[in-house]
């Protein structure tokens, strides 16, 4: 099978034997004749399924590093030159470059701009003595005006006791391995018994009293300062946070994740004792829910309930819109277009016309119940009150659902382990869950007496959760 | 609004009371001839006015479920009155099912009645529901056991035919004063009012000691 049989199940057109551009397509053929007798064998199958789409990029595949073995370019001169590692020492590297080139005369080291050096002050004894003595008597003129302090100064100085020779040695020592404070302290041999924080409390003091008398506005002067019982209390903590087992390591951990609990629980039960006050702030109701049942009482309990929010708490950005009022205004606005378009002078029919149907309809309820019980009023007209008791009858002027029903299951119920409580507060008051009578009356003051368990129940959870955050805090 | 025959009065609603329970004794040698041999108590369940007044002009029949075990178990009473009277030697819940005569229009009213067939050594007024009606001079073994339950049937917006046959009585009279034949009467019904009045009494105070504990409490974290 070669490339043109493929071609043609594919049904694709090849250029080379299309004659209607035969002569541009006659040296690309050429091209490929020419390259076809390189390849043999499974190669040769390959190129034939390839055709002419050969890819554009030749992909030199092969090992270069033969014949980079096999070049006969003479290899470039290399020579082992010294050079001046410091002012001390020379030494010797190779460079690339033949002798000639690289000459005979000794360099400095490219690194040697790297090899600095502090520049530590240095003094004679006059000089040290006059410089500690003026700062001395400044400090004395200080610490006067606070006497507790100089007598410290004046121990701490007798225990030290340092000689002029003594500091001059520190001081070399500091020069020659630039303050590289382990070294000079494991070199340090003088006669005294110096610990690493003695010698860099005297070597900074020192330094201090010099940039004093010297050179009062030096910039280094401010980080002079070096307490030696702080870096030993510094170290003792390093020692014992270093030292900890892995065991220590744990609970520590474990405590750390422990008090971010109880921050949180801390944060949370203050925004929930927060939430507490705000209601215990608000009136309680007991008024009855139907004058919020119309459309306008019910706008007017958002208007007043947001009016409460903005007032008491924060303002909240994100206020929910009144859906009710949203649908109103898309209502109106409808309604005022279609106006626009039909342009009838006699739109004001209604005599309200901006309620909208809902509004309306809810109106119509509210007037439908409001003739309903007058009417039931009427049926009872001829009883007094007396009598309507003996009759069984009441209007209570509610929207309650029709039909049948035994008083004692109207109780409110509540959630199975809110109404456990309620009854064992019932029995600690020795009532039962049912009254005996479950009269009209009866069931009244029992409902209002529930509720009010209810609402106590509710405020010694509060407490109890108000005390033990507060436990927390402490 | 013209008033249709069948039309609901709104926001209206009437009460009529009732009593449901059962009476129980121990049978002794004397058995009635059907009675199964392991039977040992005669009860009797009863629905009824609480003066035995007559509740049949509202309701139509009564239906007990008894126990399955019971030959023929679904009891339905069509006349007053609707009481029913059997034997047997446990306890069990009875489901009582009322039906309301044809002007109503009413659905059924179903709930359940706990057969009690023995007097409890102490019964626990708090928990206890039933009004102990045993006289405590007599024999609490021979003693007729009986558990009652005072209720009141609602009819809320009841329809306009219902509501003249409601009217023509006065059905929700009870008698002023306590009495041996029927306990329910408005000075118990003041006696519980004025129970549950001394308790709100209490959970109010309770309220407001809480609250001010919670002030101080609010005070105490301010100075803090």
């Amino acid at each position: 099978m070669s490339s043109s049989d493929i071609f043609d199940v594919l049904n694709i057109k090849q250029k080379s034997k299309s004659p209607a551009n035969g002569p541009t397509s006659v040296p690309s053929s050429s091209a490929a004749n020419r390259f076809k007798p390189q390849v043999t064998g499974m190669q040769r199958e390959l190129f034939n399924l390839l055709g002419e789409n050969q890819p554009p990029v030749v992909i030199q595949s092969g090992n270069n590093f033969k014949e980079k073995m096999l070049s006969t370019s003479r290899p470039s001169p290399w020579s082992f030159v010294e050079f001046k590692a410091n002012p001390f020492v020379t030494l010797r590297h190779w460079v690339k470059g033949s002798k000639e080139l690289v000459g005979d005369e000794l360099k400095e080291s490219p690194y040697s701009k790297f090899n600095q050096h502090l520049s530590i002050p240095s003094f004679t004894e006059e000089e040290y003595t006059t410089f500690m003595h003026d700062t001395e008597n400044q400090e004395k003129v200080q610490n006067d005006k606070n006497p507790n302090d100089s007598t410290e100064i004046g121990k701490k100085n007798d225990n030290k006791n340092w000689s002029f020779e003594e500091i001059n040695y520190l001081f070399e020592l500091c020069r020659k391995y630039d303050l590289r404070w382990f070294l000079i302290f494991d070199r340090y041999n003088y006669n005294k018994s110096r610990t690493l924080e003695d010698l860099k409390e005297e070597f900074y003091r020192i330094c201090r009293n010099y940039f004093k008398t010297n050179n009062p506005s030096h910039p280094l002067l401010s980080s002079l300062n070096f307490s030696a019982e702080k870096e030993i209390e510094r170290k003792k903590y390093l020692q014992r946070l270093l030292s900890r087992s892995a065991a220590e390591i744990a609970e520590e951990e474990a405590l750390i994740v422990e008090s971010k609990k109880f921050e949180m629980a801390a944060k949370r039960t203050l925004a929930e004792r927060e939430s507490l006050l705000r209601l215990l702030d608000s009136p309680h109701s007991d008024q009855s829910i139907t004058q919020y049942l119309t459309s306008q009482g019910m706008s007017q309990l958002y208007s007043t309930l947001l009016a409460d929010k903005t007032r008491k708490r924060k303002h909240d950005p994100n206020i929910p819109e009144n859906p009710w009022m949203k649908q109103q205004q898309q209502f109106a606005q409808h309604r005022q277009l279609q106006q626009m378009n039909v342009k009838k002078p006699e739109v004001k029919e209604s005599p309200s016309p901006k309620k909208t149907k809902r509004q309306r309809q809810e109106m119509q309820t509210a007037l439908k119940r409001r003739s309903e019980s007058a009417y039931a009023e009427l049926l009872l007209k001829d009883f007094n009150s007396e009598e309507r008791k003996a009759l069984g009858v009441i209007t209570h002027g509610e929207k309650l659902s029709p039909g049948v029903y035994l008083r004692s299951t109207k109780l409110s119920t509540f959630k199975p382990a809110l109404q456990n409580k309620i009854f064992a507060v019932l029995q600690e008051l020795s009532l039962p869950s049912r009254p005996v009578m479950p009269s009209n009356d009866v069931m009244e003051r029992q409902e209002e007496l529930v509720k009010k368990i209810n609402t106590l129940i509710d405020l010694k959870k509060h407490v109890d959760k108000y005390e033990a955050g507060m436990s927390i805090t402490k | 609004m013209p008033p249709s025959i069948s039309k609901r009065i709104k926001t209206l609603s009437v009460s009529r009371p009732v009593i449901y329970g059962n009476t129980a004794k121990k049978m002794g040698s004397v058995k009635p001839p059907n009675a199964p041999a392991e039977h040992t108590h005669l009860w009797t369940i009863f629905v009824r006015g609480p003066q035995n007044e007559d509740i049949s002009y509202i309701i139509k029949k009564v239906v007990f479920k008894l126990h399955d075990t019971y030959p023929n178990p679904l009891r339905s009473i069509e006349a007053p009155p609707f009481e029913l009277t059997e034997t047997g030697w446990g306890e069990f819940d009875i489901n009582i099912k009322i039906y309301f005569v044809e002007e109503a229009n009413e659905k059924l009213l179903n709930f359940y009645h706990r057969l009690r067939l023995h007097p409890y050594a102490n019964p626990a007024p708090s928990t206890d529901n039933e009004n102990e009606n045993n006289p405590p001079g007599r024999n609490a073994k021979d003693a007729e056991v009986s558990s009652v339950f005072f209720d009141e049937i609602v009819f809320n917006e009841p329809n306009e035919e219902f509501f003249k046959i409601l009217m023509s009585r006065p059905g929700n009279v009870l008698p002023s004063n306590k009495t041996d034949d029927c306990v329910y009467s408005k000075q118990l019904e003041q006696e519980e009012i004025d129970k549950i009045d001394i308790g709100i009494e209490k959970v109010d105070r309770e309220i407001n000691e809480l609250k001010q504990k919670l002030e101080s409490l609010v005070k105490e974290e301010a100075t803090q």
